[in-house]
């Protein structure tokens, strides 16, 4: 007589991604670091403290909004386990999509009229912004490790 | 009659019709990521962590698109 081998059971946790997210946002902030230096440099060349200003504000909008969405992910994944994860998780992270959408159409909106604002210093810091930090996503993603099967719990775990 | 009659006429911020054009792309896309994601955690649940991180870059590719669009619109009209 054999004893049964226990079967994995799954959990649909997520909660291997966390490193991956951490590690995003990390290199988000530098290369946010990075982009406002650069950004504030060519800014004050071109417009002296307006264009500084606006480089600075398009650089906090880009990379605020673009890391928003790898934190709502760590956050939703505080609730794995429970019974209502999948619909939590996407609850949370769709949630915070909108918002972020609805606050930077405000934002875009309200700063666009501003007279300490140079638009066209802030909309190529915000690009900037956005697409060094698809590059620094995947990068992080390429060169993450993440087991297949990995989030798998045995019974009585 | 006047050779330029005017049928219709548009009032307003045109940025808010280019807010809605940058929007169409972007929703499709992110429906499409989104719904894709769930079928697959729904098949294999062991799997969400690696699922996560690709629905993650494929949000964040065409998230990029939709803030490129819409700061475009709002800041050269």
């Amino acid at each position: 007589m054999s004893t049964p081998t226990p079967r994995a059971t799954p959990a649909a946790s997520g909660s291997s991604a966390r490193p991956v997210f951490m590690r995003i946002l990390k290199w988000g902030g530098l290369l946010a670091l990075a982009i406002a230096v650069i950004g504030g440099v060519v800014g004050f060349l071109v417009d002296a403290e307006r264009g500084l200003v606006s480089a600075l504000v398009g650089t906090a909008m880009a990379i605020l909004f673009t890391g928003l969405t790898a934190a709502s992910i760590l956050v939703a994944n505080r609730f794995s386990g429970t019974d209502f994860f999948t619909a939590i998780f996407f609850a949370v992270v769709m949630g915070a999509w909108i918002v972020k959408f609805a606050i930077f159409l405000v934002l875009v909106f309200l700063l666009r009229d501003q007279p300490w604002i140079n638009p066209v210093v802030m909309f190529l810091c915000i690009i900037a912004g956005v697409l060094g930090s698809l590059i620094v996503d995947v990068v992080v993603v390429a060169t993450s490790r993440m087991s297949y099967a990995s989030d798998v719990t045995l019974p009585g775990e | 009659m006047d050779a330029t009659t005017v049928l219709a006429e548009i009032n307003g911020n045109i940025a808010t019709v280019g807010y809605g054009l940058a929007a169409i792309g972007p929703a499709i896309g992110v429906g499409i990521v989104v719904g894709k994601t769930i079928e697959g955690v729904a098949r294999q649940p062991e799997l969400a962590g690696r699922l996560q991180v690709l629905m993650y870059i494929g949000i964040a590719f065409t998230e990029a698109l939709a803030f490129i669009g819409i700061a475009t619109y709002f800041i050269f009209v």
